[in-house]
């Protein structure tokens, strides 16, 4: 994700760059931007349920993100900063009480599969089970298929997690490990999950 | 952790493997674009406000902040307006023009209370009255009822919509009784734009809001079930919100300004304050 870019032909990293846009220069934010779209845009998506909305998230992030800059601590990291502001903006949107194809992910059916070695859990779930185990996150409440998105399609750290999930960096792993549970109680009966997953994760604050 | 466990995990890794998302935009572009919308450097906002956005790390300071950051990101949804159970109303967003109304739909979504739910910089910068005014073209009217007093926070959002959009949020005090969720009592925001006549033409038929006078220029006044509302956005797009906050909302002009206050007031009351305001 344009880890190369520079601005001047010089490769800038991470803090170079936010100091140079946080001092106004537009140019470095652009390569900021470009550097981490995806990840906001994806962020974006899983949040908002919807790419046009994620699209509206992200952007509006971006710009957010852009007019928060004097504001933002030098020196520590720009990724949860960064997703904190966008995912706001992608549960604003969702709040909007829009209907909206909830992780409405497609899993390609054709991946060449040159992956040596998987492990053997893993080499079972070819196809079918692919799509079961996606059909099994999708039924889950809201906070619960977030938590599982956040952390194993978007890979996204617990620091960023927390950001993007709006909780306490310390409560990311009691959730994970609640929405796996019921995740596996998903898988195990198919069918429509007890819902309330709001309810019960209350207590994050 | 346990095998079970590590089984669903392995799953999950794999299947994420083989997800697709959608393709991510080109947002550089549209971004670069929108930063030539507003004045360069931002300035810093007074230090209370600082610490509010932090909303991270934001705990401790959030009693105290709390009616203001529910303000903010009820506002930050960008829209307005909705309410509980048996009044309330609707309003528009962010200067932009087109507004429509619907009544009915799913209730609005449950306030959260997750600190990533609530403050953030969804409003705008949190400012002071007069930096406000420096930030915006346009001059910002504050009302003059007798007992009001000064907002107990501003927020000024000059680059949505284009013209820019100021927020004023009282507390709760004798006369403004707060709303069921906050105690933020008065909620008056600013900006540039004009309902469409599509949007009268649906509220009138609907019944639900009832055209008024405030200050000799045409208002109205919202109050019933929660609605749904459509907007037209900047670039043409018809959108839908739904949010809430309690209490009824007035939605009225001044020149080419649209105002719009929102609390637990009656009609007279709301109309009062609003033609107050210099």
């Amino acid at each position: 994700m344009g880890e190369t870019e520079s601005v001047e032909g010089r490769p800038l990293d991470e803090q170079e760059l936010v100091e140079q846009a946080r001092g106004g220069d537009a140019r470095a934010y652009a390569v900021l931007v470009r550097r981490y779209q995806d990840l906001a845009f994806r962020t974006a998506f899983v949040i908002a349920g919807g790419s046009a909305d994620a699209e509206d998230a992200a952007q509006e992030g971006f710009v957010k993100a852009w007019y928060a800059l004097p504001r933002f601590r030098a020196g520590s990291p720009f990724r949860p900063w960064l997703l904190a502001i966008v995912a706001n903006e992608a549960r604003n949107r969702r709040r909007s009480g829009r209907r909206r194809d909830d992780l409405a992910l497609r899993v390609a059916e054709d991946r060449p599969s040159g992956d040596a070695a998987p492990s053997p859990e893993a080499a079972a779930l070819a196809g079918e089970q692919r799509k079961l185990l996606l059909d099994a996150v999708g039924r889950l409440g809201e906070n619960d298929r977030q938590v599982i998105a956040c952390r194993y399609f978007l890979e996204l750290s617990e620091a960023e997690m927390a950001a993007a999930l709006g909780c306490r960096p310390g409560t990311v792993k009691s959730r994970l490990s609640r929405a796996l549970d019921r995740l596996r109680a998903a898988m195990a009966e198919p069918g429509p999950l007890a819902a309330a997953p709001d309810a019960r994760q209350g207590g994050d604050r | 952790m346990s095998h079970r466990e590590l089984g669903l995990e392995g799953a999950l890794a794999d299947l994420a493997a083989a997800l697709e998302f959608p393709p991510t935009p080109d947002l550089a572009a549209a971004v670069t674009a929108r930063l030539g919308e507003a004045p360069a450097a931002a300035p810093a906002p007074p230090s209370p406000a600082a610490r509010a956005r932090r909303w991270l790390a934001g705990l401790a300071g959030w009693r105290r902040l709390a009616a203001a950051g529910l303000a903010v990101v009820l506002l930050a949804a960008a829209v307005l307006v909705a309410s509980p159970g048996t009044r309330e109303a609707v309003a528009r967003r962010l200067g932009l023009r087109g507004i429509g109304v619907e009544l009915g739909g799913p209730p609005p979504p449950t306030v959260t209370t997750t600190p990533g739910g609530r403050l953030e910089l969804g409003l705008g910068d949190w400012v002071t009255l007069e930096e406000a005014r420096r930030r915006v073209a346009w001059p910002v009217l504050v009302p003059a009822t007798a007992g009001l007093g000064q907002p107990d926070a501003v927020y000024v959002n000059e680059a949505v919509p284009s013209g820019g959009r100021v927020d004023l949020v009282y507390r709760a005090r004798p006369g403004l009784p707060p709303s069921p969720f906050t105690d933020v009592g008065l909620l008056i925001t600013e900006f540039q734009g004009q309902p469409t006549p599509e949007f009268l033409k649906k509220v009138t038929v609907m019944g639900v809001v009832e055209q008024v006078t405030v200050g000799g220029e045409p208002g109205y006044w919202f109050s019933g079930e929660p609605h749904f509302f459509t907007y037209r956005d900047a670039a043409g797009t018809l959108r839908e919100e739904q949010t809430r906050l309690a209490g009824n909302t007035l939605i009225w002009q001044r020149g080419d300004l649209t105002l719009r206050l929102e609390g637990e007031l009656p009609k007279e009351e709301a109309i009062r304050i609003a033609e107050s305001m210099r």
